[in-house]
């Protein structure tokens, strides 16, 4: 599990210095910002508080996923190679240097929620989440060069508070359920 | 205006959550959401009878005043009505004061985030807003802190986070295919800029947009396939959360559906209602199997709320003067109609202490009141005459065969049909027969029917007749669908 936020930690590092590239590419000054947000909030911020509730719910490893490692790396892949045939039409026109981002973006989307589908515990659905907006992200400052900056900055502080509150229900679930493992959530139906 | 509309609720929730008595919240709560009520009264009529109000970050249109009224509306009933629904549970030591005030606190601040939604300009700001009423009412689905509440707390957060996180790829590309349109740099989202350059959108990107935003802003509109979270959140949250969920926060997001729809529409004509058809015919669908099957009330209602969602995106789907006025009379008709039914199974389910509708009998014998005015909301909700949704449903219906979609409107003849079966079936084998030994007989108090009497007295009145103002209200909203009434 540990490996998991470390992971998550460093892709939202190298998303960060995307961001950075493209801001001195650009010369915009508010992807900088922006730059700097993801460094803070989802370079640092996140990563420490899911350090923390994994320690303080005693959660260590991931144990027995749904989907073998190798398959899962195979139907990732396979994922990859969708992404690039859906935007294929959209950047067969876009300039070089965010060429591949987009795709690369979708990909991004598109594997954390496979991971959401495919993992039991509430923690790693929370960080597939979070993989998710990450590749959103990287969609937005390479397609558009950055939203307008009181969007951006209200989608970060949208994403910090989810993640608080989903902290708060993986406690809730933890001390109800005595277990992270959301399987046993299959009472409702029906 | 448009910040004191804003500021009523916030400073409600503030003063609910210093309140020290059980008395006070209650007085406290019913009065702001009077206030801003009477705030929203003004604004809603300005807008709707002249030109948008536009200042800032804020634009109230036709469309939003619609929408702004529904929520004001249904969330006064709703605070009034549970003023005797958490004394009720409190008697039962299911909740303290401390809940109560939690309880409070964040009912208002949910109805701040919906009214935001509709509100706002930007449509990056919507999507925040959109976040938020998700964010914030998940803590009241798992008010009562039980194991399958949490689970479909749990449920909701991820589905519905998961949704919206499409939706805003899907405005990121809109904002793309404006680039062109609107030059570099011009840096904004907003609906009403991006709606004067609609038709020189970037088709393709338009397209996509649309797509990620109709299934993102859909699962939490409680499209099928995309309503999974909807029956469990809608049956373990309190009762008058559930109406508020089904019959404002769906709506909310079905407001944000359509924004796009009206500029998708002119960038790429048909192409978003070919969408909006498919999905809102195959909710109705799905929705029939369920309403067959599900036994809990509260589920039985909330799959009723998919039906209904469904219907009002096959109104604009359909398109043209009669099915775009049917959608929109539709979103005022299920608001008001499916309050009435949660209202009325709030009584039920206290009463009976279940939500199983087998284990229900005898509701007439134990709860006149109720009893006839669920029969009442039954009726309306099935769709028969001389209620409001039927009137709904039949110009949906007329403008499906005045545009030639003979397929999609025996379709939905059927469907309405088997839904009518159904919901007499259910409703009056609740209401029949005999009680279980030991329920005992009695209204739970009159705050908990004055409501419903309002409600059941609007859908009477809004099917027998349309009032003038309401039918020009609703032709200067379909005018933004560039349909002429």
């Amino acid at each position: 599990m540990g490996q998991l936020v470390r992971s998550f930690a460093f892709q939202s590092l190298m998303l960060a210095a995307i961001a950075a590239v493209l801001a001195h590419y650009t010369g915009s000054e508010h992807i900088y910002v922006v730059a700097g947000l993801t460094l803070v909030v989802k370079g640092l911020v996140i990563p420490r508080f899911l350090i923390y509730s994994m320690d303080r719910l005693k959660v260590r490893r991931e144990i027995e996923p749904l989907v073998g490692i190798p398959a899962s790396l195979l139907i990732s892949g396979g994922l990859v190679i969708v992404a690039y045939y859906i935007t294929e039409p959209l950047i067969s026109s876009a300039e070089t240097v965010t060429r591949n981002c987009l795709a690369v973006s979708l990909a991004v989307v598109l594997i954390g929620l496979f991971m959401m589908i495919s993992r039991r515990k509430a923690m790693t659905q929370m960080v597939g989440l979070l993989m998710m907006e990450n590749g959103l992200f990287l969609g937005i400052i390479s397609t558009t060069y950055g939203m307008p900056l009181i969007v951006e900055i209200g989608i970060f502080f949208d994403v910090l508070m989810a993640v608080l509150i989903m902290g708060i229900f993986a406690y809730r679930i933890n001390q109800t359920f005595e277990t992270l493992d959301t399987t046993f959530m299959r009472r409702l139906r029906g | 205006m448009i910040e004191a509309l804003l500021l009523v609720p916030l400073f409600t929730a503030l003063l609910c959550g210093l309140a020290r008595s059980e008395r006070t919240i209650y007085v406290l709560s019913a009065a702001g959401s009077t206030v801003t009520a009477l705030v929203a009264f003004p604004c809603c009529y300005q807008a709707l009878s002249g030109p948008p109000l536009h200042r800032g970050p804020w634009y109230l249109d036709p469309l939003s005043a619609l929408f702004v009224l529904v929520i004001v509306v249904i969330t006064l009933l709703v605070s009034v009505y549970s003023v005797q629904y958490l004394q009720h549970d409190r008697r039962e030591g299911e909740v303290n004061v401390k809940d109560l005030r939690y309880y409070h606190v964040l009912l208002h601040l949910f109805a701040l985030c919906m009214l935001l939604v509709v509100v706002v300009d930007s449509l990056g700001l919507m999507w925040i807003a959109v976040e938020g009423t998700t964010l914030i009412s998940a803590f009241l689905v798992g008010f009562y802190k039980k194991g399958e509440a949490i689970e479909a707390s749990w449920k909701y957060l991820i589905i519905c986070s998961v949704g919206i996180t499409l939706a805003l790829l899907g405005i990121v590309l809109l904002y793309a295919s404006s680039m062109a349109a609107l030059g570099e740099g011009a840096d904004t989202l907003d609906w009403s800029a991006l709606r004067a350059v609609a038709d020189q959108l970037d088709p393709a990107l338009v397209k996509v947009a649309f797509i990620f935003i109709v299934v993102g802003l859909g699962t939490k509109a409680g499209l099928a396939p995309m309503h999974t979270w909807l029956p469990d959140a809608h049956s373990q949250s309190p009762t008058p959360i559930s109406a508020l969920l089904s019959a404002v926060l769906l709506n909310c997001a079905m407001y944000g559906v359509l924004r796009v729809h009206i500029l998708a529409q002119a960038a790429v004509p048909g192409f978003s209602s070919s969408l909006l058809t498919f999905f809102g015919l195959l909710s109705v669908a799905i929705a029939t199997a369920f309403l067959l099957t599900s036994r809990d009330l509260k589920r039985f209602l909330a799959f009723s709320s998919v039906e209904h969602m469904g219907i009002i995106a096959l109104g604009f789907g359909i398109g043209g003067p009669l099915a775009v006025l049917g959608a929109l009379f539709h979103v005022v008709a299920h608001s008001l109609t499916k309050t009435l039914m949660f209202f009325g199974a709030g009584n039920v389910i206290q009463r009976y202490r279940t939500r199983e509708m087998r284990e229900i009998k005898g509701v007439g014998r134990t709860m006149p009141a109720t009893a006839s005015l669920l029969v009442l909301g039954g009726a309306a909700i099935a769709g028969s005459p001389p209620f409001a949704i039927f009137i709904g449903e039949l110009l949906i219906t007329a403008g499906a065969l005045a545009s030639g979609e003979y397929l999609v409107a025996g379709l939905f003849i059927a469907l309405m049909a088997i839904i009518f079966a159904a919901m007499t079936y259910r409703v009056l084998g609740m209401v029949s027969g005999r009680p279980q030994e030991g329920v005992p007989a009695g209204e739970l108090g009159a705050l908990r029917l004055i409501p419903m009497l309002v409600l059941a007295a609007a859908i009477l009145m809004l099917g027998v007749l349309l009032p003038s103002a309401l039918g020009d209200a609703l032709g200067s909203v379909a005018e933004l669908f560039e349909v002429i009434i």
